[in-house]
């Protein structure tokens, strides 16, 4: 008995990623896909485009200024005009207590923020390492990287001449990529066969950027910044050797 | 209190209007508080999703601060029991639709839910669509922003706000099965989008 296989329909099968199915129908999908190798390639396919669409979306972040007057409109902002003849000590302990929970909000949310940004910083870097992702520039070559990214971003850097790097590092490639929804350039470095991720964007007085923790998951993340840029420099070598190229690309930035 | 109140002579009909002053600031200073306690940390969010509509930072940061402020106005009709982030998301688009700009997006007539008018060709079957490449942001951004506005928004909705369909009608005002087809549509059309590039490049 030959049962003609029905694959998941394109509607059905985005409503099942996103677990918007009722109960029975869900669970019928999941002994679909247990029989059709298909299907199943085809949900993880839109797990995948989910996931990678969650954070391509999540791209324009507060500018700090906007944060702050927002924040400060939350604040002000009072409810119901007739009320504004409230007896001082009420006035002053509805302040205090918003001004306590927004300074409890927004260190929690700088927290959690600074835990993001480092995981984003960490997936990018690994998704360096695997080898079919080769970059959109490559080359060791700083008057080949440098002249790539003009146009592709709001702010110019600069590189340091291959001699002038730390012994056994060498420039591999760039590519452009985004930092918290800010864009960056991405430079591709090989310290004693380590990998390295170098992230340079427009310093915009991020404090998570600053907040950064020194280590994670195994890998080192150093950050330093000069007036305009900030660079952020990630890989497993030992963090001197990290440190050294951190260094030597800051020195770039300010030529005597 | 009360004593020194009446020795200082203060009428006693205006003693509980007084007190009923101050709970009121009380209550009112207690809404706000819950008010800030639910918006601030949708800040990001509510940027983020500004930005997505009005493609600008000033305007979408005048975009945010308006909700704030019709929402502060509008929260005694907030019901507690009922999703925040559905409630101020809806506020968000409506006072989005109501901008200078949004008319101007909004006079752009969407041909959805006439489900020929648009097809986007199922290819979702074959298993040459499981090898698009993902791990190139730049790329995936530039498809979400050739997507079409209204299926951008449903999706920047599922899966960067994680909202669920229910509350997604809701903000949208749409009934839940063209959220369904307006997700799944967007989902196709930037595979499509993806292999495009993908072409492109090579």
């Amino acid at each position: 008995m030959i049962q003609a296989i029905e694959h998941l329909n394109p509607d059905t099968l985005s409503a099942f990623v996103d677990g918007e199915l009722p109960d029975g129908e869900q669970e019928a999908i999941q002994q679909h896909l247990a029989g059709c190798h298909v299907c199943a390639l085809r949900v993880l396919s839109a797990t995948e485009l989910k996931a990678a669409t969650a954070r391509a979306g999540r791209r324009f972040a507060l500018p700090p200024g906007t944060l702050a007057r927002l924040t400060a409109q939350l604040h002000r902002e009072p409810r119901g005009s007739l009320r504004i003849h409230s007896t001082r000590r009420v006035a002053w302990a509805s302040l205090a207590a918003a001004m306590l929970l927004a300074v409890s909000l927004i260190g929690w949310r700088q927290l959690h923020e600074t835990n993001t940004l480092a995981a984003e910083l960490l997936d990018q870097h690994l998704a360096t390492l695997s080898s079919a992702a080769a970059p959109q520039v490559i080359s060791s070559d700083r008057h080949t990287v440098k002249p790539w990214f003009q146009g592709r971003l709001p702010f110019s850097f600069n590189l340091p001449d291959a001699p002038a790097l730390p012994p056994d590092t060498t420039l591999k490639g760039a590519d452009l990529a985004y930092l918290h929804g800010q864009p960056a350039a991405l430079l591709l470095f090989t310290i004693h066969k380590h990998q390295v991720s170098v992230f340079l964007t427009q310093r915009s007085g991020d404090p998570n950027l600053v907040a950064l923790p020194g280590v994670r998951s195994g890998f080192t993340i150093h950050s330093a910044a000069t007036h305009d840029l900030q660079i952020v420099a990630v890989s497993d070598v030992n963090p001197a050797d990290l440190d050294a190229l951190v260094a030597t690309l800051l020195r770039a930035q300010s030529p005597s | 209190m009360f004593r020194s109140e009446a020795l200082l002579g203060v009428p006693i009909q205006f003693r509980g209007s007084s007190q009923r002053q101050t709970l009121d600031n009380v209550v009112s200073a207690a809404r706000s508080a819950d008010f800030e306690q639910l918006a601030l940390p949708l800040l990001a969010s509510l940027y983020n999703h500004a930005f997505w509509l009005t493609r600008n930072h000033a305007e979408a940061e005048d975009l945010v601060q308006e909700t704030f402020s019709k929402a502060l106005r509008a929260f005694d009709s907030f019901q507690a029991d009922t999703n925040f982030k559905g409630w101020i998301f809806r506020i968000l688009r409506n006072t989005f639709f109501t901008s200078r700009s949004g008319i101007a997006a909004s006079r752009t007539v969407f041909l959805e839910d006439h489900p020929h008018a648009l097809e986007t060709p199922d290819t979702s079957s074959t298993p040459e669509d499981n090898l698009i490449r993902l791990d190139n942001q730049a790329a995936l951004q530039r498809a979400l922003e050739q997507l079409e506005p209204p299926l951008r928004e449903a999706l920047l909705l599922c899966d960067v706000e994680e909202v669920k369909y229910r509350d997604i009608a809701l903000i949208l005002d749409i009934p839940i099965g063209t959220v369904m087809s307006r997700i799944s549509r967007a989902r196709r059309a930037l595979r499509q989008l993806l292999q495009l590039q993908l072409g492109e490049s090579q």
